[in-house]
């Protein structure tokens, strides 16, 4: 086993460490390393579970809103680390997604590229694999998704790909693992140089671009010795890439040559020069200088559709190759199966029942499934647990302020948001992967387009805002599936409109209470049940109106593009969506919520606790804010819970519970100062708020507010790692707080006025 | 507890409050910054621009063309020239071109900035075409001139603006617009519209409202004794007036009969039908454009309709292998040709 670390050019391997972590990868130790790319729905994140077995880690590149994976596995005696690359059609670098990818592979100088590419779409994928060769030599191609492309009829003969492409072509189930162990070998001869890539490039633009592309290469040759993609170079400047453009100014693009930086064994001995700062003196900057100037002169003779006629020339290419490895396009789907289910599922008259067949049954086993699991987490953590931690406390004598502060406020805080938060979302979210993975999900995005279109948005919100009504902030982050920046940014404002599951209980709890009791018994239930559908309906107009104003107003000038891939349909692979949904999205989005439930734990134990010139915080902020909170139709206990429940909407009714025994100075009833809890029987916790003061406009009032008001801690810090922006997080935040004042304020003001007229 | 009527009347009043300050161009907020822009360095840059153009079009120009042109008073037109003068950038004395060197590179400059801040809108936002010109009519006065030149430099130093018009390149070389009025051409002639024309602002919604774009083929019909120039584009009869049709620039030149007549738009593709695709109309642009030739809609590609969603739009196709599905919005922006439906190649694997 050779060593692939460079001992003779330190200062090279520390110059691409410096730009590694420019690109935001963690600087550890790692043999060699592998870039991950390829279009969106090849089965990319599957290649990259099977090569890293889930031992990833996710991360933002840096000023960008763009998503990031690494990994690492070990292949013979060596650690390969690998990074997944944004998912795009092409490397143009002309959305953020493109530029990262671009940049990676061109200034990382990954040891190797993988390009993973969907068999059943080979011209397409080709596109990308042909950008990719233009830059670096150092290529694996993956062709993923055999099986299916079988299934399909198309039958692409690996070797021949490989012959046409000059790289290793390695045939792969990545859902089943096949071809894997296949794939790390191939990433090891190319990375130890055992395998010599001849990539083929594109010989043949149009006659204007090549006149042009023949005047620059020579100079780019001249002024970087070695430089194995001259001709890419010269292509970029055409393009004026701003990026490639400042790297042969600077010198930066010599620094760039295999010989420089690439791994050496001892058979090669090559060793590239220099230190980390300096250009390497073989390169002529006078020369690079002037063959910029002459580039922006070209560009005054290159025709218009320049841009148009280059992507032409690459997918004749990739039509070419993709016919001689027997992969040519499909014309029609091949597979009865499919196009039978999609008939019943998109058609006029069997798709909307269906879609709400299907999700309203997604949401019963939800619902239905939860309230077991949830009770047996609140008797264990909350019944069980907290009185032994309060006892323990006892027994070590700490002092009663110490132990109220931990056990009652941190402590129950957190067991509650477990109690509450986990089994849903245990339950919810593996369904949902499900449907995703079949494919059915971008089929209900298709049927929904055209009604989220009237209101500016995209026809996947409909999938982000069904996955809100699990969590917001799994809501957010699915948004990464719209790649048009507006509608993005109208999907991830509006998503707080989705009721959560941190906020079924307490619409339910209120709609019993003070909705089901004013319809004779035998009905209550049902009177209950759709009060609190109607109020998630409510959030669904407020959806669409608020996505509506948006892209009419603030987001006009947003850009907008619109694309949907409809997948073939795959067979669910139950077992492993469970374990991935399980840590991807449910157990991600717990910590999040457990991390912030704890500050608040404490803010309720103290505001109940500490007292201030002869009342407790929370007394002086209840009698303070009482005016304007009868104004909108709540009370000062509801806003005060209300903003010290901001982490988690789980722990509202408690907290309200515990406010309102303790400012009502009720005898007897709850826990004790600072100490949330909720009462067995329903009917005890109306008395208790009937006691508070409140009445049927209070309860109505609430549920709106429930529905209305700023998302959750967790959501806004997700809202903000998506977007980086603080401008749309507070847009975010604050737009559904007004609209509920506003809306509460008028049916508050509307009720009294025809009560008192 | 307050009296409910007087508290939704003050709620009412709070709404109308905010609505008169936030309103888009009549509101507060919009008047204050229009207020703020409209400064003394803003009427020079405005003078010296207008001063140019009349140079640029050889047209002559008067104090009377000036405060028509800024919508300002004669008096203030010519305090705005006597300043323009005290900097030396205009010599008045000259007659017919008052510009100097200095005040035509600081014009050149500014009318830099105004035609890379379209491009930037077109190209990376998506801001209406109509909306273009009165944004960059105030961003124009707000670039240093390195912010201009990275500007430039992020754009991929562009040679034209959205309209057509050549944008000014840093060391002020400004290259001769091609081409001539629509209202010069005759019966039977053919070419390329290079320039649509953004002033006045209603005859230019028109021009689009109308679907033209730069780089469309035209072949005059006829012009009519009024002055109303008929001509076909893209498959379609337009006729405009002779104002309009001024403000339409075209370069005269054969047009390659496929983009001309019988070519349809792929939104006219019923389920189940073939097409070979032909191209992408010019009045696609940016993102757009570039999203669908990345997904491989390039000349000769062919895509089938294949499956309708359940309210008829998007419709999904088969592109490339991959089925995709495009608003009616998009398809209409694809010009097809019709092929038999194909039993080859996608056939292989059917028996099995």
């Amino acid at each position: 086993m050779p060593a692939v670390q460079n001992a003779g050019c330190d200062g090279c391997t520390t110059q691409r460490e410096a730009n590694l972590v420019r690109l935001g990868l963690r600087p550890d130790r790692w043999d060699y390393l592998v870039a991950l790319a390829g279009n969106p729905n090849t089965g990319k994140s599957t290649v990259f579970n099977a090569l890293t077995g889930l031992r990833q880690h996710t991360g933002n590149w840096p000023g960008k809103t763009v998503v990031r994976a690494e990994g690492a596995f070990a292949h013979e005696d060596s650690r390969v680390k690998v990074v997944d690359l944004p998912g795009t059609y092409s490397l143009q670098a002309t959305t953020d997604d493109e530029e990262v990818a671009r940049d990676f592979i061109l200034f990382g100088q990954p040891d190797v590229t993988l390009v993973v590419v969907d068999a059943t779409r080979l011209e397409r994928n080709l596109n990308l694999v042909l950008q990719v060769l233009a830059i670096t030599d150092r290529v694996v191609v993956c062709l993923n998704l055999m099986d299916e492309a079988r299934r399909h009829g198309v039958a692409v003969n690996p070797a021949a790909l490989e012959r046409e492409l000059g790289v290793p072509v390695v045939p792969t189930v990545a859902r089943e693992g096949r071809g894997i162990d296949e794939v790390m070998a191939a990433v090891h001869r190319v990375a130890t140089g055992q395998f010599h890539p001849e990539p083929y490039r594109i010989a043949r633009f149009d006659d204007a671009i090549e006149d042009a592309v023949s005047v620059l290469e020579p100079g780019i040759e001249t002024a970087f010795p070695g430089l194995p993609n001259a001709r890419w170079v010269a292509l970029r400047l055409l393009n004026a890439d701003q990026r490639v453009e400042q790297a042969v100014r600077t010198g930066e693009i010599g620094q760039l040559r295999p010989d420089a930086v690439a791994p050496v064994l001892e058979v090669s001995g090559v060793t590239g020069s220099g230190d980390a700062s300096a250009v390497s003196e073989d390169v002529d900057l006078d020369e690079a200088r002037a063959v910029l100037a002459e580039a922006s002169r070209l560009r005054w003779t290159l025709p218009s559709d320049f841009h148009d006629s280059t992507v032409a020339s690459i997918y004749a290419e990739a039509t070419r190759i993709a016919e001689r490895a027997g992969g040519g396009a499909l014309t029609r789907a091949r597979f009865t199966f499919d196009r039978t289910l999609d008939r019943w599922l998109t058609s006029r008259v069997t798709g909307f029942p269906l879609m709400l067949l299907i999700l309203t049954a997604v949401f019963w086993i939800t619902i239905a499934g939860a309230n077991v699991p949830s009770g047996m987490l609140a008797t264990l953590l909350i019944d069980t647990v907290h009185p032994i931690l309060q006892g323990f406390g006892a027994a070590v004598g700490m002092p009663w302020w110490l132990s109220g502060f931990l056990f009652d406020g941190v402590y129950l805080a957190t067991a509650w948001v477990v109690s509450v938060m986990l089994p849903p979302m245990a339950i919810f979210f593996p369904i949902f992967t499900l449907l995703e993975d079949f494919g059915y999900l971008p089929r209900v995005a298709f049927n929904l387009d055209h009604l989220f279109k009237k209101a500016g948005a995209h026809g996947k919100q409909a999938l982000t805002m069904t996955m809100g009504f699990g969590c917001n902030a799994a809501g957010v982050v699915a948004t990464r599936v719209i790649d048009s920046p507006r509608e993005r940014l109208i999907a991830i404002i509006t998503n707080n409109f989705s009721l959560c599951n941190g906020r079924w209980p307490t619409q339910i709890l209120l709609a019993t209470i003070f909705i089901g009791a004013l319809a004779p018994p035998h009905l209550a239930g049902l009177v209950a049940a759709g009060a609190v559908v109607g109020v998630a309906l409510l959030g669904i107009v407020f959806m669409f109106i608020t996505s509506w104003g948006l892209s009419r107003t603030v987001l006009r000038g947003e850009a907008s593009t619109f694309s949907l891939e409809l997948p073939p349909y795959r067979p669910p692979r139950i077992l492993q969506t469970l374990y991935t949904s399980l840590i991807d999205r449910t157990l991600i989005v717990l910590w999040r919520a457990v991390v912030f439930a704890v500050p608040a734990g404490a803010a309720i134990w103290l505001v109940g606790n500490v007292s201030l010139g002869g009342g407790t915080l929370a007394e002086h902020f209840v009698t303070w804010s009482t005016p304007f909170a009868l104004l909108v139709g709540l009370n000062g206990v509801i806003l005060l819970a209300y903003i010290v429940a901001i982490p988690a909407n789980e722990i509202v009714i408690p907290t309200i519970l515990m406010l309102t025994v303790l400012t009502a100075g009720m005898a007897g009833v709850g826990e004790g100062a600072g100490v949330m809890f909720e009462l067995d029987s329903v009917a005890d916790i109306g008395t208790v708020l009937q006691a508070g003061g409140w009445t049927l406009l209070t309860a109505v009032n609430v549920m709106l507010f429930s529905l209305l008001h700023n998302p959750c801690s967790t959501t806004i810090y997700t809202i903000y790692r998506e977007t980086r922006s603080a401008k749309w997080t507070t847009v975010a935040s604050l737009l559904p707080v007004a609209m509920g004042f506003t809306v509460t304020f008028l049916v508050t003001q509307l009720v009294r006025l025809t009560a008192g007229g | 507890m307050t009296d409910p009527l007087s508290a939704l009347i003050g709620f009412a009043m709070l709404v109308a409050a905010l609505l008169v300050l936030t309103w888009p161009r009549v509101g507060v907020v919009a008047r204050m910054r229009r207020g703020r822009v409209a400064s003394e360095r803003v009427t020079m840059e405005d003078a010296l621009k207008h001063l140019f153009k009349c140079e640029y079009a050889g047209q002559p120009w008067s104090v009377e063309s000036l405060a028509g042109a800024l919508e300002i008073s004669r008096a203030q037109a010519s305090e705005t020239l006597a300043r323009l003068q005290d900097r030396g950038l205009v010599r008045l004395d000259d007659g017919d071109h008052p510009l100097t060197d200095e005040g035509r590179s600081y014009a050149l400059r500014i009318i830099r900035t105004h035609r890379l801040w379209e491009r930037f809108l077109a190209d990376r936002t998506g801001v209406e075409p109509a909306d273009w010109h009165d944004r960059a009519e105030r961003r124009e006065h707000e670039f240093t001139p390195q912010a201009v030149e990275a500007l430039a430099a992020r754009l991929g130093h562009p040679r034209y603006d959205p309209h057509g018009d050549p944008i000014p390149t840093a060391s002020g070389e400004m290259p001769e617009r091609v081409g001539v009025a629509l209202t010069s051409l005759g019966e039977g002639d053919e070419g390329l519209i290079t320039h649509l024309e953004d002033e006045p602002e209603e005859i230019y919604q028109r021009l689009l409202e109308l679907g033209l774009a730069l780089h469309m083929p035209v072949r005059i019909r006829g012009v009519d004794p009024a002055g109303w120039v008929r001509f076909e584009t893209d498959g379609r009869a337009v006729a405009l007036d002779p104002m309009a049709a001024r403000n339409v620039t075209v370069l005269r030149r054969p047009v390659a009969p496929d983009r001309m007549e019988g070519a349809e738009s792929l939104s006219a593709l019923r389920q189940g039908e073939e097409a070979e695709v032909l191209g992408i109309i010019p009045a696609c642009q940016g993102t757009q454009r570039r999203r669908l030739l990345d997904l491989g809609v390039v000349p000769g590609t062919r895509v089938a309709a294949e499956l309708g969603s359940a309210a008829g739009d998007p419709m999904a196709y088969r592109i490339r292998g991959a089925l995709i599905a495009l608003r009616a919005e998009q398809a209409s922006w694809i010009r097809i040709q019709r092929v038999p439906v194909s039993s080859t190649p996608g056939d292989r694997g059917e028996a099995a």
